[in-house]
């Protein structure tokens, strides 16, 4: 019941951020950068309303909210990927060679990850939901993970003058990083009662974690993404150039 | 040509790097016997996945 009642508080907690967030980055006129988290969190406020909606009306076991949460963490991975897409374009944003590489590179990533999802589904046909759908989550999951660190490595070898968007690549690594790592202490502890009660809680407290850093980035960072970076670096320009891209 | 199929194999090779971790942190129903363990975002309470339909 406790514990229910603390999954209610951070459901609902996290429902009022989100509202205020959108709010607060739709209201504000200055600079358009901080607007490419909008549709990502249109998508988790809309996910949550649902969500809560369901758990209301049906309880935490029922099917109706399985489908439900599992639908909506659907789109939420599929937003995800095209956030940290955003976030790539805007690491690359002046260097355009760089970007026609990573925008290659995203544009496999995403098929290949459909490729083996869809190959997974192949040997459990007939089930989209856990066959198909949950798979595909888990794996474009796990890949958002990777490629945030991949960006957040990247903004540090540019040595990038853009504050706000490391503490955003920040926020969404709590978001992914956070529950990847309670599981692994999960897996560890082989299914112990205080790592079961720990990874319960994470995940909301992750994404409440994350916005609350993107709270911060948009309220106090100023955005100098318009900004030259602070030392131009030739190694990257050195590893695009050997791939000599032709886009 | 050579750069499209390099850039294949680097996504090729992200790709299998993120499942691997995937498997190796949360579990494959046939580890140990247990159900995988699942990620998942938002604030709502995670529900256990539903049966699937026989």
């Amino acid at each position: 019941m406790d514990g229910n009642i603390v999954g209610y508080a951070l459901h609902y907690s996290g429902i009022l951020i989100e509202a205020a967030l959108i709010l607060y980055v739709a209201r504000s006129s200055h600079g358009n950068r901080p607007l490419s988290v909008l549709p990502y969190l249109s998508c988790l406020l809309a996910a949550d309303l649902a969500r809560a909606y369901t758990l209301r009306e049906y309880g935490l076991t029922s099917r109706q909210y399985s489908y439900i949460y599992w639908s909506t963490d659907f789109l939420l991975v599929i937003s995800a990927f095209f956030l940290v897409c955003l976030f790539f374009r805007r690491a690359c944003l002046h260097q355009e060679k760089m970007w026609r590489f990573v925008r290659l590179l995203l544009a496999f990533i995403c098929l290949l990850v459909v490729g083996i999802s869809g190959l997974l589904f192949s040997h459990n046909y007939g089930n989209l939901l856990t066959g198909f759908i949950v798979e595909f989550n888990q794996n474009l999951y796990f890949t958002c993970l990777v490629l945030n660190t991949l960006l957040y490595l990247l903004l540090q070898q540019i040595d990038s003058a853009d504050d706000q968007l490391g503490l955003l690549v920040c926020g969404v690594g709590i978001q992914f990083a956070g529950p990847a790592a309670t599981l692994a202490l999960f897996h560890l502890m082989t299914g112990e009662g205080f790592a079961q009660s720990l990874a319960h809680f994470t995940i909301p407290l992750c994404t409440i974690g994350m916005l609350l850093v993107w709270a911060y980035a948009v309220v106090h960072v100023k955005d100098t993404a318009t900004q030259v970076t602070r030392r131009q670096i030739p190694v990257l320009a050195e590893v695009t150039a050997h791939f000599n891209i032709q886009v | 040509m050579k750069n499209l199929v390099l850039t294949f194999l680097l996504a090729l090779l992200v790709v299998l790097t993120c499942v691997s971790i995937r498997r190796m942190v949360s579990g494959t129903p046939s580890f140990a016997g247990q159900k995988p363990a699942l990620v998942a975002i938002g604030c709502a309470p995670v529900p256990p996945l539903p049966k699937p339909t026989q």
